[in-house]
């Protein structure tokens, strides 16, 4: 099925403001990522989020979750109810990843966790011989918590190929610029010291990403992937664009009527 | 008690290709045996107990039934919100064993030291805390884990301390074990771990009669039979090679008060880190948790009762 970026934004749009939420510039960062992962390459047979023989997709930086429900709800795995009725008392879906919401595969929020678990699925699938392939979708600011290093070193060493890390570069973390809070120099270098296959590439450019997914995976049979995404936090609402206030902003009827004719204005 | 652990890590492997045991590097010649006889079901994680937590997590998801082994120090505290949020939330059956509990690591200082973990691991949903005595109850406990469909943290101190039971125990999960028992009893001691056989031991010394029950079931535990104790006893006493905070000794006063009051004596660690370096004697005798103290504690409270 297709994935319409400018459609998803909206609807982070929507759920951001009738929810009265935060984290809508991290959402909005990983839209065109998530498009690409959705269309072209994460394998659910028969549209089932808990066939045992999908593909894993691990949002570990659960703070864009409202991306990835976007998407779920494109593909029917969430209803209309949901949306509307996100943040209410007594609804499921919560403003950090659940592992509880079938499609959701991991508890983030707490970041540095999702990739180990990636890397544990991955070792599975590894073992059990299958095909599966496993995705595991970091933060750059993420990438300060010292897991996410263990488990790089974990999947290097056990060669596993079926495994891919994203990392979303936006440049951005809760507190302000990655590079005056903990500078992260080559994201690229630092995971293919560490025995990745890596590339970097616009994380908005939806041809790119997913040539960039195909390349890796044609790549190397003895190494674990790494894609770097370049990101800008809050794409596609103009006001939102690298301005670290929408990490934790609510918007209010004037900013959500303002960002919603902007993404329908804007050739995204 | 390491020799019943590694067998019994080997009989579960072998009789179930689904094990995987991953160690963070930690164990030594305790898994030679299982890494002759199950190779391919053997991971050194390396020193990266985080991450190794986090792949238990993704392997147990997989359909495998990881066993994790570390230091107690290590697994469950420092990598306490992995099993929380990886594992425990999600009902995964993995087995954490913490090996060296309490002062086994007397020597060592406070990094190698863990008399928090039980109140750390207790707090955790869908997270059961076993604590066995001896060897007996060591293979009753794993194989308990082994059939749990969530996650177990199976606490193991020294193991040197000999045998409580004569057998294997025929209890059922949560159940507290009699290990002496007396007609008539007024009192009764409760302890868990290398504990036990002190309790025992300081139960023979006391003129009254008392009745000692080992704790192999932290959680669960029966609430009834605890309640049954507190009703049939005139005072009690808990051992625990752990904190006074929120280990055994807090749970039986937590049911105590909810249903039978009765006055409880808490032997357990004071609030402080080991000071010095030396034996696990000397360190049981720095804690106040040596036979000669304890009794004094208990001789006290006796005539204050």
């Amino acid at each position: 099925m297709k994935f319409d970026p400018r459609k998803l934004r909206k609807t982070v749009l929507d759920m951001a403001y009738f929810g009265s939420t935060a984290h809508i510039g991290c959402a909005l960062s990983i839209i065109e990522l998530l498009s690409v992962l959705y269309e072209n390459h994460l394998k659910y047979p028969g549209n089932d989020p808990d066939n045992k023989n999908r593909d894993y997709f691990l949002l570990s930086k659960g703070h864009g979750i409202m991306a990835q429900y976007a998407c779920m709800r494109e593909l029917g795995w969430l209803c209309d109810n949901d949306f509307l009725s996100y943040f209410s008392n007594g609804s499921d879906l919560k403003g950090l990843s659940d592992s509880r919401i079938p499609g959701i595969e991991v508890t983030s929020g707490s970041l540095g966790h999702g990739l180990s678990v990636g890397v544990g699925l991955a070792m599975g699938a590894k073992l059990h011989k299958t095909e599966q392939k496993t995705y595991v979708l970091v933060g750059d600011g993420e990438i300060n918590e010292g897991p996410i290093w263990e488990g790089a070193l974990f999947a290097s060493h056990h060669k596993l190929r079926n495994f891919m890390v994203i990392i979303d570069e936006n440049g951005l973390q809760a507190m302000g610029d990655t590079k005056d809070i903990m500078e992260l120099g080559s994201i690229q270098s630092k995971f293919e010291s560490f025995g990745f296959e890596s590339m970097t590439i616009d994380g908005h450019n939806e041809v790119e990403i997913d040539e960039a997914i195909i390349k890796l995976w044609k790549g190397d049979k003895n190494k674990p992937k790494a894609l770097i995404a370049k990101t800008i936090k809050g794409k596609g609402v103009s006001f939102m664009e690298n301005d670290n206030s929408w990490h934790y902003t609510r918007l209010n009827q004037e900013s959500y009527q303002q960002a919603l004719s902007l993404i329908n204005k804007n050739n995204l | 008690m390491r020799d019943t652990l590694s067998d019994e890590l080997v009989r579960l492997g072998k009789k179930d290709v689904r094990i995987l045991l991953l160690t963070g590097d930690h164990g030594y010649s305790l898994f030679d045996d299982f890494r002759r006889e199950c190779p391919a079901q053997y991971i050194n994680a390396g020193i990266a107990e985080q991450n190794m937590v986090g792949v238990a997590a993704g392997l147990a998801r997989s359909g495998f039934r990881p066993i994790v082994y570390g230091l107690s120090a290590f697994v469950p505290i420092r990598v306490l919100e992995q099993i929380k949020l990886d594992v425990a939330h999600d009902h995964l059956p993995i087995v954490f064993i913490g090996d060296g509990a309490g002062f086994v690591y007397s020597h060592l200082g406070t990094s190698h030291q863990s008399t928090e973990d039980i109140a750390c691991s207790r707090v955790i949903p869908n997270l059961s805390v076993y604590s066995p005595a001896d060897r007996y109850e060591l293979t009753h406990c794993l194989n308990t884990a082994y059939y749990e469909k969530s996650a177990v943290y199976l606490r193991v101190g020294k193991s040197d301390r000999g045998d409580v039971h004569q057998s294997m125990p025929s209890i059922k999960c949560g159940d507290l074990v009699k290990v002496k028992t007396v007609k008539g009893s007024k009192y009764s001691f409760i302890a868990t771990g290398s504990m036990v056989r002190t309790a025992i031991d300081i139960a023979d010394r006391f003129p009254n009669n008392i009745d000692v029950w080992s704790v192999p079931f932290i959680k669960p535990i029966s609430f009834s039979m605890v309640k049954n104790i507190c009703q049939n006893s005139k005072a009690i006493v808990v051992f625990e090679e752990h904190s006074k905070f929120g280990g055994l000794g807090s749970l039986v006063s937590e049911i105590a008060s909810a249903s039978y009051p009765v006055r409880i004596l808490q032997i357990a660690v004071n609030d402080s880190f080991s000071k010095k370096c030396g034996t696990y004697d000397y360190l049981l005798q720095e804690h106040g948790l040596d036979s000669a103290t304890v009794y004094k504690k208990i001789h006290n409270f006796f005539l204050d009762i």
